[in-house]
Parts: structure tokens; C-alpha cells; sequence
């Protein structure tokens, strides 16, 4: 078996590795190509999704956490965060290059750079000074054979066109609702509209800012804890279907308000993790120590902030009306195509009821004659990632990619020429 | 001798002075900064002393895979005064290559066609459940809110709190 193992990594002309460069929520997504069970049968790792971030952690003084290593930490209560990026764009490359480090390095990956393919997403408009630093720090610093710079909604749509039963899907409008902000992208075949590209400041950082917002107002001070009411965010919010009549709901008392929900909060010596405390015990005095708060509105009207920045301040088009705003700046025979494949990627798309909203808005919105569908994977936040998989087993991927050689010879503007960023 | 013989309903008044509508814009700018932030708290190993003199035990050094002499090099080449630049600045740079084309700055979607929904800032129930259009605010700050229990919660524990 083992001999079987190293015959096929040697079979292998050059591995890919996959990187998706975005927030926090968006975690760096790293694979071996070709073969990624191989790789997880190697290492003895499942292929995971790693936070791009440097944490540190206020019980443990000694050292920080990089990457997944916070799973070492015991005590997650008042965790520091260091990000690399600002608004969704990467501004602070000493932070980012600690992470790289740690999982190209031996320690994780032990990525062979000499004979390895990177594909590395970056968001929309990316600026252009940060694109360049993107090409040379790979193709300079850790000497990657080839590099391929994409949006991850590129990725998405190669993916959804696969999926499609019947091929024949011309376009699709790629959502794309991550940690800092949301994109609407709309894509002809494989290129994007740019006129059409629209962003709503508002992702998976908001929200959970504003759940520990107003959690500290009315119940508990949490407003350290970050990593706490993200947890609960995931745990406890879902996306109303009918906002007015949930709150009608959330308003009653006892028996008759179905969406009030417990949450009992991690003290990390006896309770390691959150969770909803059974509904039976509502009502009940909690036994011993611990710590609970009560999710009533609060449920609903954080993830509704997407569907109405307004309701918090912020003056942008909610995401439904940002689908039809930005259709609208396509040429019109594009309309029925795009109104017919609309994709959700993204850690926001693991709300419950997030599809079925954004079915119900932009039915309501858009023309009647035109049918509106909108898919969703089960797993939103690695549906690009998977993209980028089925990318770089293609034959084509080849010409696509920029290798080093060729970046010597004709420096960034091949890079400028070849990606489409 | 004038400040002592200020009464004390003068006082209380200046205390509940009424917000401009340039300084309620201001705060609630500051609190939609507050909701961009990564972190609330302070860095908590921002008053570690690294003392010279301590010992350093390998294990309690978290040394990613390559430290030294390699990393070194490469950090003085890489961390080169074009790499390090803002957010503002990038975001200049941008727009005076780009100009009118599809940027950033186009990129983020105009305000709502739809009328705002009001919510009490207290308990977060819509006001009267929309049926009632006109809610109450705070003659201070500004800010909505439901009832007289709400409004005496909001003036206890929020309202001019937190200062602009």
C-alpha cells in the first residue's frame, strides 16, 4: 500500500496546490491536486480549510497560534485576532506571510515548491499593486513552479457549468457572501461582466460584530469574544422567510414563541463548547455554573441585515436588490439566463433559509416572464475550492497557468495579460 | 464666585443638550466603524517584556518550519516600501489608474430604492410592526424606540453614553 502511495506521487508530473485568499471566514484552502485523498492519506490529515489569521490567545502567553494551531488552544474565551486583511483586501503581508509559511512548510503541507502549481483567488477590483506583490512573492519568494490567479467566482462557475445536466447554461451570477463583504458577479460563460460586478459591504464580520453588539446591550457583556458569538452566530441565526411574522412570534411568551432559544456559553474547564440548550429546560433555572444567554429576535434580525443593510445604518441595497440591480447592468438577453443560475457560495450561505430567501426577494423583484433559480451546495464555502479542483484536472490547465520560467523571461505583464482579475 | 451660583437645573440641561443632525450622523458613523473592527479588546500580549536575559527554551518559542538565516533574507527583500501601503492609499492608487471604469469604488451597490424599517434600539422589535409609521425617537440622540419602558432603559444605560 505504501509503495503503491509514493509510485502515484511520482506519477505525478506536478502537484496544484489551491489557495483561496480572502477573509477569515474564508479560510485558506490548501490541497494536493491530483489526487487529494492521497495527500490526506499521507499526512494522515483530512483536507481542511485552515483560518488565515495569527491569534493569540489570553491564557497562553507564551506563543501564538497560526493558522489551525488554535486548535491546541484549550482556553478559547477572549481570543486576539491579527488578520492580514483589511476590508476584504490583503494589506498586511508580514501577517499573511506566517500563515503561507506555516502551511507550505514542513510542518503541514511540505509543499515541493520546484514542482508544484499554485491557483491562488483573489477578490473582485483587487487592487493592482496588490496583484503584483500576489505574483512576485510567489514566484519570487517561495519559487513556485506555475501560478494561477483567479476570482473565486471564475472557480464557481466552472464548477456550477459541470454540475449543469444539460450543458447548454450560457450564463450565471455568482453570489459570493464571505466574511468582509458580498459579491454579485455576473459571468458569461467564463468571463466576467464588469460593469455588472456589485458589492455590498456587509459579510460574516458584520454580522457577527452586531450579534455581539447587541448581546452585550441587552443581556451580557460579550463584546470580547468573538470567537464565542461566532459560534453562537453559526449555532443559533438563521435567515427569516417571513420577517414581520417571526417577530410577531419572537414577541409572544412560553410555549407559544417557537423561535426563543437558550444558549449555554462555553466556560472552556466544564463546557468546551457552546451549544442550545434543550428546549425542554427552558423555562428552568439553570443548574450549577453556567452561563447562558437567551437568542429571542436576535435569531433572525442579524442574518436580515444582509437582506436589509439599512436596518442598521448602513445605505446599501439589500442582497436581493442587489441581484436585480446588477442584472440590470447586463445587455438584456442576458437577463433570463442569469435570473434562471443563480449561485450561492460563501460562509453566509450555510444559514438556514439564506436560499429560500433570496428565491422569495428576487422572485418578488424580478420580471414576471422570467423563471428565477437559485442553487446552493451543501457545502457553499468550499463549492470554488472544489472548482478549482476540477480546473486543474482539465487538460487545458496547462496553458492557462504562468510558469516561473515564463515569468522571468517576461516579468508581471504576462501575468497582467493571462489572469483575469 | 459666577460657577457656584449656576443653578443646578442649568446644568441639567446642558446635560441633555439635543444632538445636531451633523453630530447623530458622526456617532452613527463611529458605530458602523465599531462593526468593521476585528478585535474589541486590547492585544492582549501587548505588555509582554521580552526580557533579554530569560533563557530561551526552544519549545516555548513557536518557531514556524524555517527561521533564520533564509528568513531573514527574504523578509529585508520582501517587506520592500511598495508592499506596505493602506487601505487609503491603495484605494488612491486605484483610482488614478482606473479612472471612470468599473473599480472599487463603482463596485459598491447605491442606497435601497425601499423605504428604511425602523426598529426600537432597546429591544430591536420593529415599531408598532410597521402598521403605525411614525415611531418615536429620543428628543437627545435620536435614536427609535418602542415605549416608555424602552425610552427609560435607552436614557439609563445608552443615550449621549457613549460619546461622539
Amino acid at each position: 500500500m505504501q509503495k503503491h502511495k509514493v509510485k502515484l506521487a511520482h506519477s505525478l508530473k506536478r502537484k496544484a496546490l489551491l489557495q483561496e485568499i480572502n477573509g477569515l471566514e474564508k479560510k485558506a484552502k490548501v490541497t494536493n491536486k491530483a489526487s487529494s485523498s492521497l495527500e490526506d492519506d499521507a499526512n494522515g490529515r483530512k483536507k481542511k480549510s485552515v483560518p488565515n489569521c495569527v491569534i493569540k490567545a489570553k491564557t497562553v502567553r507564551n506563543r501564538i497560534f497560526i493558522g489551525d494551531q488554535i486548535e491546541d488552544c484549550k482556553d478559547l474565551s477572549g481570543l486576539y485576532y491579527l488578520l492580514a486583511f483589511q476590508k476584504g483586501y490583503l494589506i498586511n503581508w508580514e501577517i499573511e506571510r506566517q500563515v503561507w509559511d506555516y502551511i507550505f512548510g514542513k510542518s503541514y503541507l511540505d509543499v515541493d515548491f520546484d514542482d508544484t502549481s499554485i491557483i491562488i483567488t483573489e477578490p473582485y477590483f483587487n487592487f493592482p499593486s496588490i496583484q503584483e506583490a500576489v505574483s512576485e512573492i510567489l514566484f519570487e519568494d517561495y519559487q513556485f513552479h506555475s501560478v494561477f490567479r483567479c476570482n473565486s467566482g471564475f472557480l464557481t462557475q466552472s464548477k456550477y457549468y459541470n454540475e449543469c445536466k444539460n450543458s447548454s447554461e450560457l450564463c450565471c451570477l455568482v453570489i459570493d457572501s464571505g466574511y468582509s463583504f458580498t459579491h454579485v458577479t455576473p459571468y458569461y460563460l467564463d468571463k466576467k461582466i464588469k460593469q455588472g460586478i456589485k458589492r455590498i459591504n456587509v459579510g460574516g464580520k458584520i454580522l457577527t460584530n452586531h450579534l455581539k453588539e447587541i448581546v452585550s446591550y441587552r443581556q451580557l457583556m460579550v463584546m470580547d469574544e468573538t470567537y464565542v458569538m461566532n459560534q453562537v452566530k453559526e449555532d443559533v441565526c438563521f435567515v427569516s422567510l417571513d420577517f414581520f411574522k417571526d417577530m410577531e412570534i419572537a414577541k409572544k411568551h412560553s410555549t407559544a414563541n417557537t423561535i426563543v432559544r437558550d444558549y449555554v456559553l462555553p466556560d472552556y474547564t466544564h463546557i468546551k463548547r457552546g451549544h442550545i440548550r434543550d428546549p425542554e429546560d427552558a423555562g428552568t433555572k439553570p443548574t450549577g455554573s453556567e452561563q447562558i444567554i437567551r437568542l429571542n429576535n436576535e435569531r433572525f434580525s442579524v442574518p436580515e441585515v444582509l437582506f436589509h443593510p439599512s436596518d442598521i445604518g448602513i445605505q446599501e441595497m439589500g442582497l436581493a436588490e442587489t441581484v436585480v440591480h446588477s442584472i440590470s447592468c447586463t445587455p438584456e438577453e442576458m437577463h433570463p439566463h442569469l435570473y434562471n443560475n443563480i449561485v450561492v457560495t460563501g460562509g453566509n450561505g450555510l444559514l438556514p433559509g439564506f436560499k429560500e430567501r433570496l428565491y422569495n426577494d428576487v422572485r418578488a423583484m424580478a420580471p414576471c416572464e422570467l423563471d428565477v433559480r437559485v442553487t446552493c451546495s451543501d457545502n457553499p464555502v468550499n463549492y470554488p475550492w472544489q472548482g478549482g479542483v476540477l480546473m486543474s484536472e482539465h487538460s487545458d490547465f496547462n496553458k492557462q497557468l504562468v510558469t516561473k520560467a515564463e515569468y522571468e523571461e517576461y516579468g508581471y505583464n504576462l501575468c497582467m495579460e493571462r489572469f483575469d482579475v | 464666585m459666577a460657577e457656584k451660583r449656576e443653578s443646578i437645573r442649568i446644568k441639567d440641561s446642558q446635560s441633555r443638550r439635543v444632538l445636531d443632525s451633523a453630530a447623530r450622523r458622526r456617532r452613527q458613523r463611529k458605530a458602523l466603524e465599531a462593526l468593521e473592527a476585528d478585535n474589541f479588546q486590547d492585544d492582549p500580549h501587548a505588555d509582554l517584556r521580552m526580557s533579554k536575559k530569560a533563557p530561551k527554551f526552544e519549545e516555548t518559542i513557536d518557531t514556524g518550519p524555517q527561521v533564520g538565516r533564509k528568513k531573514k533574507k527574504r523578509r529585508s527583500d520582501i517587506f520592500k516600501e511598495r508592499f506596505r501601503k493602506n487601505f487609503a492609499a491603495l484605494l488612491e492608487e486605484e483610482q488614478m489608474m482606473t479612472g471612470d471604469l468599473p473599480g472599487y469604488q463603482t463596485a459598491c451597490v447605491p442606497p435601497s430604492h425601499f423605504p428604511e424599517r425602523h426598529f426600537c434600539s432597546v429591544c430591536g422589535y420593529p415599531c408598532k410592526f410597521h402598521t403605525f409609521p411614525s415611531n418615536y425617537t429620543c428628543v437627545q440622540c435620536g435614536s427609535r424606540y418602542c415605549s416608555v419602558r424602552c425610552l427609560g432603559t435607552h436614557q439609563d444605560t445608552r443615550c449621549l453614553k457613549w460619546t461622539a
